[in-house]
């Protein structure tokens, strides 16, 4: 693995987590990303987006080596093994789940380094930051390190990994792989006293940690084909679901580049509730229902405050994140900036959010979630919402930062939520107020059918003041807002793919967005085309490109947001949930097609 | 006169307290929801949790106000006065560890700071001061366990 000016490709990089929060490892065995105590708080290892300022924790040979990653087979414990010309080392990184019987850390990042042949000599290097303007004190105590910042603390221990050397900022050391295995750990612990574990502890975190995650993923219900990168999808959205409410981030990473260099650099680390409600209808489709029913009750209880008016995104703690800034003196990825924090989108009129919840809400219900009176009366209180609002314009699901239009997708999917309401309120599980959203429902159609269809083009359009191609019209297919079928739909598929496609990678749309122009092909676009070419019958054509996108990702199953079509770069927020969650979607759908 | 007058005064106190909840959530200044936060406690269908959660409030707004009684007592006078100062305490000791740490403690469905994968809690925890509940929530909870204190002072002392 080549880094550039000290940057490993977003494509090297695996992530480990805990349910709490997320690390990404690089191939070199970096490291480079570690928020800590939660997915969004501050980070304490951000090499990521500052290669000269930003932490990390080193871990790799001290000569050339080649490096092979895998994960632990269903496990989210990661596995990197070096080759050296003096033999090779395996080393097994996890943030480990706590043992509730014992004093566990809050938070326990655990590196096992065991030698497979030879005598490979290992460096490693832990550089803990506190966000870019806390200072950082770094403290022996006993046979530890401890780094404070306020009330934050790491504790970095390591066992035969050589005898640990501070500097003011670093702590690191040299030892050589040769016998028993070494184990380094990194404790951390906010506004609480550190707890330091033994070696053994440590060890035994780490392979009931592995443990979990197996039988976790072997629940998985699905035997269709491409199982393998389904599970793992799987395996990559539960570390996106943020344990302690059930809200499930967008990704685990800020700013990452749309464009290398460019501004399009955004902070995901927030709950976007289409996209979690899409990860609910993934949950489900693999038969995840506890996550899928406890994500249902974080969204009801965290949109209380505005309800039936929901938010964009939410904070993973509930609360409606407000405002976005800008880091000073932060780099970017590869000179990508601004660094952001927080996420302007949070402010917007997204319509399509109706459509996403109220289409969970009936999955839920399908699979046999219960709905009680309260909630029923809270879901229906919703579908008098969009019938009053459907008219406004939004700014659609691209999040445009321009002004807002009526966007063909916001309207189709307001269609959906009142269709979904409707099968709801039918089934006597919610109040019945169908007359009432009635006339809405029929002005949407009259949108879709009159303004939302390009004669002259084939296709559905972005908006009727935008007569182009955009790629989330797909969804309209995936969500089955209209039959997947139609004639209609059928030839939007065939223009997105003619217009907006390059080999396998679907682009959102060639137009303008209000932003400098250049972004990569969208991988979840090009698994939505997949998934709608299954559902228009032509499974042969969606199998061929399915196996395509199966293929474009990085060798341990994981996809960022977008990917560059020429050089198969990754771009955009990394590990990106809506990318995995097509991916179940899209083989879901050609499984069933093809059954 | 001063433990019928406490509990008379926890019995309206609470109705004051938890009516003022309610209207705070209407008003979208908090998603503090203490009937369903107490009945989730007990049962995981929403409108069972009101209702258990309801009667549970109750049953601890009067036994509170047997503690002020109590405190009443030993001070050997009962006010408004005194129990707005009592109903401080109160607030803060509700806002700072009763909800913020014990409830969560004991809640089954309720996720922590230590809550990880291996969990699926339903329930979000409230966080320091109520936070995670909306930013209004510890003002909104504290002015309204003055009120109850208030309340329950002045019944004690037979107004």
């Amino acid at each position: 693995m080549n880094r550039i000016d000290g940057y490993a490709p977003i494509r090297d990089y695996a992530a480990i987590g805990d349910g709490r929060t997320t690390a990404l490892v690089a191939r070199d065995g970096a490291i480079d990303w570690l928020c800590l105590p939660d997915v969004d708080s501050p980070p304490v290892f951000s090499r990521l987006l500052d290669a000269k300022r930003g932490g990390s924790f080193e871990l790799q040979p001290a000569e050339p080596f080649e490096a092979e990653r895998a994960y632990r087979p269903g496990s989210n414990v990661l596995t990197t093994t070096f080759r050296t010309a003096s033999g090779s080392v395996r080393v097994t990184d996890a943030l480990t789940l706590a043992d509730r019987t014992i004093a566990s850390p809050m938070r326990e990042l655990v590196r096992l380094v065991e030698p497979l042949d030879g005598r490979v000599p290992m460096r490693w290097r832990a550089r803990p930051t506190f966000g870019a303007e806390r200072r950082t004190r770094m403290e022996r105590r006993q046979d530890r390190v401890v780094a404070v910042s306020g009330r934050h603390a790491v504790a970095v221990s390591a066992w035969g990994a050589g005898d640990a050397e501070i500097t003011d900022t670093t702590v690191g050391g040299e030892f050589v792989a040769d016998g028993e295995p070494a184990v380094l750990t990194l404790a951390s612990a906010h506004g609480e006293p550190l707890v330091f574990v033994a070696r053994e502890q440590a060890e035994r975190s780490l392979e009931r940690t592995d443990r979990f995650w197996r039988d976790w993923s072997a629940r998985a219900d699905y035997d269709g084909p491409w199982r393998e990168p389904v599970v793992r999808s799987a395996l990559a959205l539960k570390l996106l679901v943020y344990s302690p409410s059930g809200a499930i981030v967008a990704a685990p990473t800020t700013s990452l580049p749309e464009r290398m260099g460019g501004v399009r650099n955004w902070d995901y680390r927030y709950a976007w509730l289409r996209d979690a409600t899409w990860s609910l209808d993934a949950m489900l489709t693999l038969g995840f229902h506890d996550e899928a029913e406890a994500f249902f009750w974080w969204f009801m209880h965290a949109s209380r405050r505005t309800w039936p008016r929901l938010s964009v995104l939410y904070r993973v703690d509930g609360g409606v994140q407000r405002g976005e800034h800008e880091a000073e003196g932060v780099d970017g990825y590869r000179g990508s900036r601004p660094v952001r924090y927080g996420n302007g989108a949070a402010d917007q009129v997204q319509l399509d959010i109706y459509g996403s919840v109220l289409d969970a809400v009936a999955r839920f219900w399908r699979e046999g979630g219960h709905i009680d009176k309260d909630t029923a009366k809270d879901v229906a209180k919703l579908a008098d919402y969009i019938a009053k609002i459907w008219r406004e314009p939004d700014s659609g699901i691209w999040e445009a930062r321009g002004e807002r239009r009526h966007y063909t997708q916001s309207k189709a999917m307001c269609r959906l939520a009142l269709r979904r309401a409707g099968e709801l309120a039918e089934a006597g599980v919610i109040p019945d107020r169908r007359e009432q959203w009635e006339p809405a429902e029929s002005g949407l159609r009259e949108f879709l059918d009159e303004r939302g269809w390009d004669e002259g083009l084939g296709s559905f359009v972005r908006a009727p003041e935008l007569r182009e191609l955009d790629a989330s019209l797909l969804t309209m297919s995936v969500l089955e807002c209209i039959d997947p079928t139609e004639e209609r739909m059928v030839q939007t598929i065939d223009a997105v793919r003619r217009e907006l496609a390059e080999g396998p990678f679907v682009y959102r749309y060639r137009g303008d967005d209000g932003l400098p122009e250049g972004e990569g092909a969208f991988l979840a676009c090009s698994f939505w085309l997949a998934g709608s070419l299954a559902r228009a019958g032509r499974v042969d054509e969606a199998t061929e490109l399915m196996d395509q996108l199966v293929a474009s990702g990085n060798d341990v199953g994981l996809y960022a947001e977008e990917i560059d079509p020429e050089t198969g770069e990754f771009l955009g927020n990394f590990p990106q949930g809506l990318t995995h969650l097509a991916l179940i979607n899209a083989a879901a759908a050609i499984a069933e097609a093809s059954a | 006169m001063i433990l019928w007058g406490s509990l008379a005064g926890g019995l309206v106190g609470t109705i004051i307290l938890t009516s003022g909840l309610r209207m705070s959530q209407e008003a979208g200044w908090t998603r503090m929801d203490l009937p369903l936060l107490l009945g989730t406690i007990f049962s995981d269908d929403r409108s069972r949790a009101s209702v258990i959660g309801y009667l549970t409030h109750f049953v601890n707004g009067l036994v509170f106000s047997l503690g002020y009684a109590g405190i009443f007592y030993a001070v050997g006078r009962a006010g408004w006065d005194l129990g707005l100062a009592l109903g401080a305490v109160h607030g803060l000791f509700a806002g700072g560890g009763l909800v913020t740490v014990l409830l969560p403690a004991v809640h089954p469905r309720m996720g922590t700071h230590w809550t990880d994968a291996e969990e699926t809690p339903i329930l979000e925890s409230p966080g320091f001061l109520l936070h995670n509940y909306g930013r209004a929530t510890a003002v909104v909870t504290f002015v309204l366990h003055l009120a109850y204190g208030a309340i329950v002072g002045a019944f004690a002392a037979g107004f």
